[in-house]
């Protein structure tokens, strides 16, 4: 699936010479010079970002952040839901009622709301590495906890704290961000978030499994499940190390070094969050999100109990098809992602709003569908519908997240991933929760209310580029990128030129214009490199 | 014309249920008799205490056993352990029931012995829950035709306890704690080495 230049076909000198290695998805054009001076394995941009993404490549530092980012994000998925196909074993064990299981669920997506703000700023401040190895080895006691559990409240305090982990998505994507050029985040960040979510899928696969091998090795099943707890346990461990002794936070070597070099300055976290919290963009997204992801994770909670009690399948019937709608996220984000960056070629950032909408409110009408359906193999149907718009939805936010804030895109990882959690535990007390309706009926209420949440995207207004129905503004100050992140900085911080980074990434956004790049002015923003 | 419809196609269903196997429980006749060792309201331990089950046909009833073939006695939730546990609830149709999830024994029906005894250890995958034992017979087609229990229609008498394992053991929560403590040491460990590196950095 190559994806080449935006330009008229035949145009593009990519390949000509037979000299240049051939990447399956890279940015071509050649509005993003490469920088020469770079030495890395991968053609960089002048952040040094990479600007292909080669996924068979292990390359340092790029590939290697990418592997270690989403392995990581995978590993905490696994341990947050390693519970969910282990219930009718632990109900027995600690005498629980529907309603602890109810709220075991709410717990596991809720520990993260809060973990994945104080990520962001975390992120902002010392750099994503420490960020993912910090939360990663000191949420694996959490999963060792589980031995110790004996009754409904430490059941659920345990998956709370387990579902702390949940934050290393905001790592991965600031991660991510440093690492690869604008033109392909849509897709780089789709994919390391989608492999990340998979494991959601994958542990309701696996664990089953662990605890069978374990039973037949001759434990109680009541002891059996706990000591399958030591393998998400072992992997965080594992992962953190990893991280650790191969990652580091930018292109061009670790925060604390760069730093104590004087190459990066250290921002004031009040300045960082202001930004965050008072641009309206990033509320939308929060709301988005919780409409996407959060609709993911309630349905990663209830639908092999739907599928069990509605159609009377076997267990595992409805744990393999419970994986099935966790799994899509291998392609189903990423494809999102490319689909955001694909729009974008022509379109810009009005191609990337309208993808997201078009993609979410699918998603909500599936939704819809899949409640009403009364037979299996067309509940199956709607439900794998359902999961390759909803989690292609995830990708296309993260796509456009990037480009709403340069100073503060930590603090708004954060909050948007807070608000996907926060969106899980809200549609799962509102639809889920009550005896009042069935879980056919919840299905299709919360289809309804992804249809209408999904409407804000409408007022997202880039004055650079345009919204879904405005057109971007022609000329003036305000048409320019440079205005857009500049605006973040005060007079006084422009003085003492702690904006670079901002003007540099402008620059580098101004693909964001679509097929308008090539009337764009290069402004004369050459200032001496400061990363 | 339309309510009419809906009624034709409910009772088709209805009809159909009862055709796609599935005996109803309350077809059932209660003509074995069946005792267990436990008083009303004892107390048992799974994993080390014993049931002593016994059963046999009832004589007085008015009813023959010859198509008896296979006898299954099981443990069973009392109602009061079935409460916000919509995987215990008791159903009808036999074959959607999940009132008795634990089989005791099973073996062959042998109509000439009166009295069947059978002691059994209480394994250690048996929930803490309130119980009562009930035995069914089926025929050569594997279908349900009697049933006995230890408690009475409303499931109120005669009923005990049993106190599950609790599946904790010391060496587990031993490798947990040192699994835990490595991990800890290890962030703490890597993270001053590298701040004094950067700082032995910074002083050149």
């Amino acid at each position: 699936m190559a994806a080449d230049t935006a330009n008229s076909p035949g145009s593009s000198m990519h390949g000509v010479s037979a000299k240049e290695q051939a990447f399956a998805f890279a940015v071509t054009s050649p509005t993003i010079p490469t920088d020469p001076t770079a030495k890395f394995k991968l053609p960089v941009d002048s952040e040094h970002k990479a600007k292909v993404f080669d996924i068979l490549s292990l390359a340092n530092p790029h590939m290697t952040t990418f592997h270690l980012s989403w392995l990581s994000f995978f590993t905490c998925f696994v341990s947050t839901f390693a519970a969910a196909p282990l219930v009718p074993i632990i109900r027995d064990n600690l005498n629980l009622k529907k309603a602890d299981i109810g709220n075991a669920g709410i717990a596991s997506v809720s520990g993260s709301i809060f973990s994945r703000l104080v990520m962001g700023a975390v992120c902002d401040l010392l750099g994503p590495r420490y960020g993912c190895a910090f939360l990663i080895m000191l949420t694996a006691p959490t999963v060792f906890c589980i031995p110790f559990v004996s009754s409904a409240g430490g059941y659920i305090a345990v998956r709370f704290m387990i579902g702390f982990s949940l934050a290393t998505f905001v790592s991965c994507q600031y991660w991510m961000s440093t690492m690869f050029n604008g033109k392909i985040i849509g897709l780089v960040n789709g994919t390391a978030a989608g492999w990340g979510n998979m494991g959601g899928g994958v542990t309701q696969l696996l664990m089953p499994f662990i605890y069978e091998i374990i039973r037949r090795a001759g434990a109680t099943p009541f002891t059996a499940w706990r000591i399958a707890f030591f393998v998400p346990g072992l992997l965080h461990v594992i992962m953190g190390i990893l991280v650790l002794t191969l990652g580091q936070d930018l292109p061009d070597g670790n925060l604390s070094t760069l730093r104590k070099k004087g190459e990066v300055t250290k921002d004031s976290f009040s300045k960082v969050l202001w930004y965050a919290i008072t641009n309206y963009r990033t509320w939308v997204f929060v709301l988005l999100y919780g409409m996407s992801l959060g609709v993911e994770l309630t349905i990663d909670n209830v639908i092999a109990e739907y599928f069990f009690d509605r159609f009377n399948l076997k267990l595992h019937t409805a744990g393999t098809i419970a994986a099935t709608f966790g799994m899509a996220n291998i392609f189903a984000r990423p494809f999102g992602g490319l689909m955001s960056d694909m729009a974008a070629r022509p379109f810009g950032m009005r191609g990337r709003l309208w993808n997201l909408y078009i993609l979410q409110t699918l998603g909500g009408i599936f939704c819809i569908c899949l409640g009403r359906a009364s037979s299996l193999p067309l509940s199956i149907f709607f439900m794998i519908i359902l999961s390759i718009t909803t989690q292609a939805a995830c990708g296309a936010i993260f796509g456009i997240i990037p480009f709403i804030s340069r100073r503060s895109l930590g603090v708004i990882s954060g909050l948007t991933g807070a608000g996907g959690n926060f969106g899980s535990g809200l549609t799962q007390l509102l639809f889920f929760t009550s005896s009042r309706y069935s879980t056919a009926t919840g299905i299709s209420l919360m289809g309804i209310m992804i249809v209408c949440c999904t409407l804000p995207v409408t007022l997202v207004h880039f004055p650079q580029w345009g919204s879904m129905l405005l057109p971007a503004r022609k000329d003036g100050e305000k048409s320019k990128e440079e205005y857009y992140y500049g605006s973040e900085w005060n007079e006084e911080e422009k003085q003492k030129g702690l904006h670079h980074g901002s003007l540099k990434f402008a620059e580098n956004s101004r693909s964001e214009r679509g097929k308008r790049v090539g009337a764009a002015h290069t402004p004369s923003s050459a200032t001496p490199v400061h990363v | 014309m339309e309510s009419r419809l809906f009624v034709a196609l409910l009772l088709l269903c209805l009809a159909a249920e009862s055709c796609y196997g599935g005996v109803l429980f309350s077809s059932l006749p209660r003509t074995l008799e069946i005792t267990a060792s436990p008083q009303q309201g004892q107390v048992l331990r799974a994993g080390e205490d014993r049931i002593t089950v016994s059963w046999g046909f009832n004589q007085s009833v008015q009813a023959s056993d010859e198509s008896y073939k296979r006898v299954k006695v099981s443990l069973c939730y009392a109602p009061v352990s079935q409460v916000d546990r919509g995987w215990r609830k008791t159903v009808d149709n036999l074959s959607k029931d999940k009132t008795c999830q634990f089989t005791i024994v099973e073996r062959a029906y042998d109509a000439s012995v009166r009295n069947h005894i059978y002691e059994w250890m209480i394994e250690k995958d048996v929930p803490e829950a309130t119980y009562f034992v009930r035995v069914y017979a089926y025929n050569s087609a594997g279908e349900e035709v009697a049933f006995g229990q230890t408690t009475d229609v409303k499931k109120k008498s005669d009923l005990f306890e049993i106190r599950g394992i609790s599946g904790r053991h010391l060496s587990l929560e031993i490798a947990s704690v040192c699994f835990s403590a490595f991990s800890v040491a290890s962030l703490f460990g890597f993270f001053l080495i590298e701040k004094s590196k950067a700082k032995g950095f910074s002083k050149n």
